[in-house]
């Protein structure tokens, strides 16, 4: 029986997001601990938390022949962007967050970075990885009907 | 701390909604709210059934009774590995039966299958003993525990009374999809809490109690052994058995109970409603007799030992608690207390939510749809649905609220009742000659042996009667068995002297479907004999009279003088190692022996007759015989 493609869809998206909140509640513990008395192996054991979801919404969209959607991805980039600024603006207000936490949650977001691409690269190769996020390459390709019809 | 807990709750359950409302949304046509048009995805059939299974051991309850009797009562979780074994022995051919039968609730398979009507309504009545009384207690100790975390701030029936409503809601708006999508996501959160609990102890406690001092036990309990095989007692509240109530019998009957959660109507439902692939034989693997089992076995102890510490006066005067090992947590960070709570509360609502919703369901579908009004159109099935669900909702907040004692006590039943349903599930999958007059009488027995060494039946006799010579589980032997050994020798017995009877022509129908869709592998009777003798001597070393020789060993081999400096005790290494045994085992039976791989092949319509009315006014001959008797004169 063929199955509806919106419920293949919505069971995908309850699983996807079974593993990010799970796996948020969790780094976030880890990552709230060790930026208080915990140290630095709880932060980065948050962020080897997060990789692994990462890893499994990698393994789901294998596994059911899906990509990431573009709201994801979109979603995805807003989190990394916020947690991002929110690194920045603690480290700059707060010298005792930056003294016990600033080289840590780099090396977290640094390494969340790394995967990402050790990510595009395995699945696309290394030239597609770079074209995806070659935004002058995009903008020409999209003006190109105009100036040949110009021409 | 009281507004993380409700805040924490309000993100779990707005988590459940918004599930439930796109589930619903998605609905193809109204009828599809009670099984979710039979393509549920596997992913949730895996985490669902494991969670739903820890759920009905009682995660709270397998805790505490952890810090009270130590390891012997921790060796209760090896159970899972069992149910996993049982699992894979009914829900393949069940799953087929109903592809067969065109059917999705175990209720109308086995009850078409045998025929009649004694069935019926004894499966009925074991699904509304787990939609009731099981699942008030779940919901009475989750009142418990949001009283006791939020200090009193919220009471206990105001935090009863919140939490049916909102997942009447949940079930109500996403119908069965959206239930067990939402307990498949409590599951994984669950079973993700349950590994990260000790290992954020590990490493933010100075030391973990359990290497420190040892395993907890209550004075006068074994902590790190099992005591004996059995005991002469008259069972609980009659006298107290020497060293703790696990003993070897205790243990394989309480862990054998939990095959009591697979072979509800409601596991079965969540098998037959399933798209499965692999999902089947995965579950049982991995998630249950692996995941599940490996976690508890690993971190009850540990979870146990820091009860029994962080409240040393309260678990001396027998009474541990798990608000101080919650404060504790919370003395560290905030976060990690709530997220012990979470843990604590999705196995609670995964038993309240998954039980209720199923129970509505198949009441909607096989009483009130199939017997009471036919002619119901798919809109008014999921009106009938929702209609059943408010009564039980409300039937479980009021008694979870009001009467916590009897749904404790009452609910005590539904595990040990439901395995007795065994015999049944052995002859649909496996045993045409097993009649319905054998399963009927061995269920009787089997229903009668349990309520009579468990609470409802001595409290009922006690009250009404006179005072019995046993008490629970008399010479330390679970309900659970007392029941199955009376249950299964009856059923055999009379399956002896019916098992050519007319109606077996209409069995053979169901079993020429298995033999042509999952025909069994062609290694011979080699492959069967071992499988059956390998489950029963596994069975018997891990959790049977063979686990006492877990209790020394590892820490004192035989034939040798010395002992083995372990650094645990030696009962755990056992344990650990049935486990892995276990898993090895249920992997062959799964994987290799075929009984969990579902081919993705079309299975031939059966027919097996229309079912029996229970609604039918045609009275039993010998009651309509001494009705005329008695009117005559």
């Amino acid at each position: 029986m063929a199955l509806d493609e919106d419920i293949e869809t919505l069971d995908r998206h309850a699983l996807v997001l079974t593993i990010w909140l799970t796996a948020g509640l969790i780094a976030a513990t880890l990552f709230h601990f060790g930026a208080g008395a915990g140290g630095s192996a709880f932060i980065f054991a948050a962020f080897v938390v997060v990789a692994a979801a990462f890893v499994g919404h990698v393994i789901v969209n294998v596994v059911l022949g899906r990509d990431f959607g573009a709201r994801e991805l979109a979603l995805g980039l807003v989190f990394y962007a916020v947690a991002l600024l929110a690194f920045g603006v603690a480290t700059l207000l707060s010298p005792d967050f930056a003294a016990r936490a600033f080289w840590a949650t780099s090396l977290g977001f640094v390494g969340l970075s790394a995967i990402f691409v050790v990510y595009l690269v395995t699945k696309s190769g290394a030239r597609s990885a770079f074209e995806s996020f070659d935004v002058i390459r995009s903008f020409r390709a999209g003006r190109a009907p105009r100036g040949e019809t110009g021409a | 701390m009281t507004a993380l807990v409700l805040s924490s709750l309000g993100f779990l359950f707005a988590v459940a909604i918004y599930l439930a409302v796109v589930s619903g949304r998605r609905l193809a046509r109204p009828g599809e709210f009670l099984y979710g048009g039979g393509q549920l995805p596997s992913w949730a059939l895996m985490f669902a059934g494991a969670g739903v299974l820890v759920g009905g051991l009682g995660l709270q309850d397998h805790l505490l009774l952890t810090a009270m009797y130590g390891l012997q009562a921790s060796h209760v979780a090896l159970g899972l590995a069992l149910a996993a074994l049982c699992a894979a022995m009914a829900h393949k051919r069940l799953r087929i039966a109903a592809r067969a039968m065109r059917q999705f609730s175990p209720i109308e398979i086995v009850s078409a299958y045998y025929g009649g009507v004694a069935l019926r309504v004894a499966l009925i009545a074991v699904t509304l003993i787990f939609a009731l009384p099981f699942a008030a207690h779940a919901l009475g100790l989750a009142g418990n525990l949001v009283a006791a975390s939020t200090g009193g701030v919220v009471g206990r029936r105001q935090a009863v009374f919140t939490l049916a409503v909102a997942m009447f809601f949940v079930s109500a708006l996403g119908g069965w999809r959206g239930v067990v999508l939402g307990v498949a996501a409590q599951s994984f959160l669950m079973l993700a809490l349950l590994l990260f609990a000790p290992l954020f102890m590990v490493g933010a406690f100075d030391h973990l109690a359990v290497f420190a001092v040892g395993p907890a036990a209550l004075k006068g309990a074994l902590a790190d052994q099992i005591p004996g095989v059995l005991q002469f007692s008259a069972g609980v509240g009659k006298d107290v058995a020497a060293g703790g109530i696990f003993t070897t019998l205790t243990i394989v009957a309480a862990g054998g109970s939990l095959i009591g959660v697979v072979l509800s109507p409601a596991a079965g439902l969540l098998a037959t409603t399933t798209r499965v692939r692999n999902g089947l034989a995965f579950q049982q693997v991995w998630l249950v007799a692996g995941l599940a089992t490996g976690a508890l076995l690993v971190a009850a102890p540990i979870l146990a030992a820091e009860i029994a510490a962080a409240d040393p006066a309260a678990f001396a005067a027998g009474a541990p608690s798990l608000q101080a090992l919650v404060a504790r947590l919370a003395s560290f960070d905030a976060l990690a207390a709530a997220a012990f709570l979470l843990m604590l509360f999705a196995s609670m609502q995964i038993v309240v939510g998954f039980f209720v919703t199923a129970a509505a369901n198949m009441i909607a579908g096989d009483v009130i749809h199939r017997f009471l009004l036919p002619e119901l159109t798919g809109e008014g099935r999921r009106l009938a649905a929702r209609i059943a669900l408010a009564a039980l909702y409300a039937a479980v907040a009021l008694t979870a609220a009001y009467a916590p004692l009897s749904a404790a006590i009452l609910g005590s039943v539904a595990l040990p009742l439901s395995a007795q349903l065994l015999p049944a599930y052995i002859g649909l999958c496996w045993a045409p000659w097993i009649s319905r007059q054998a399963v009927v009488t061995g269920f009787v027995f089997g229903a009668l042996l349990v309520i009579f060494t468990e609470p409802p039946g001595l409290v009922a006799f006690e009250g009404l009667f006179l005072d019995l010579p046993w008490g629970r589980w008399p010479l330390t032997i679970h309900s659970t068995a007392w029941g199955l050994t009376f249950n299964v020798a009856i059923c055999l017995l009379a399956a002896l002297f019916t098992k050519s009877g007319q109606e077996r022509g209409r069995r053979e129908l169901l079993h020429a479907v298995f033999r042509q869709v999952a025909p069994r592998p062609r290694a011979g009777s080699t492959l069967t004999t071992a499988k059956w003798s390998l489950t029963l001597i596994w069975t018997f070393l891990a959790l049977g009279p063979g686990a006492i020789l877990g209790n020394t060993f590892f820490s004192k081999p035989m034939f040798t003088e010395g002992d083995v400096p372990l650094g645990v005790p030696s009962l755990w290494v056992w344990q650990i190692v049935a486990w892995f045994f276990g898993v090895l085992l249920t992997w062959w039976l799964a994987y290799r022996g075929q009984m969990s791989i579902v081919e993705d092949v079309a299975v031939p319509t059966v027919d097996l007759g229309p079912p029996a009315d229970p609604f039918g006014r045609r009275a039993p001959e010998w009651l309509a015989l001494l009705v005329s008797r008695v009117s005559s004169r």
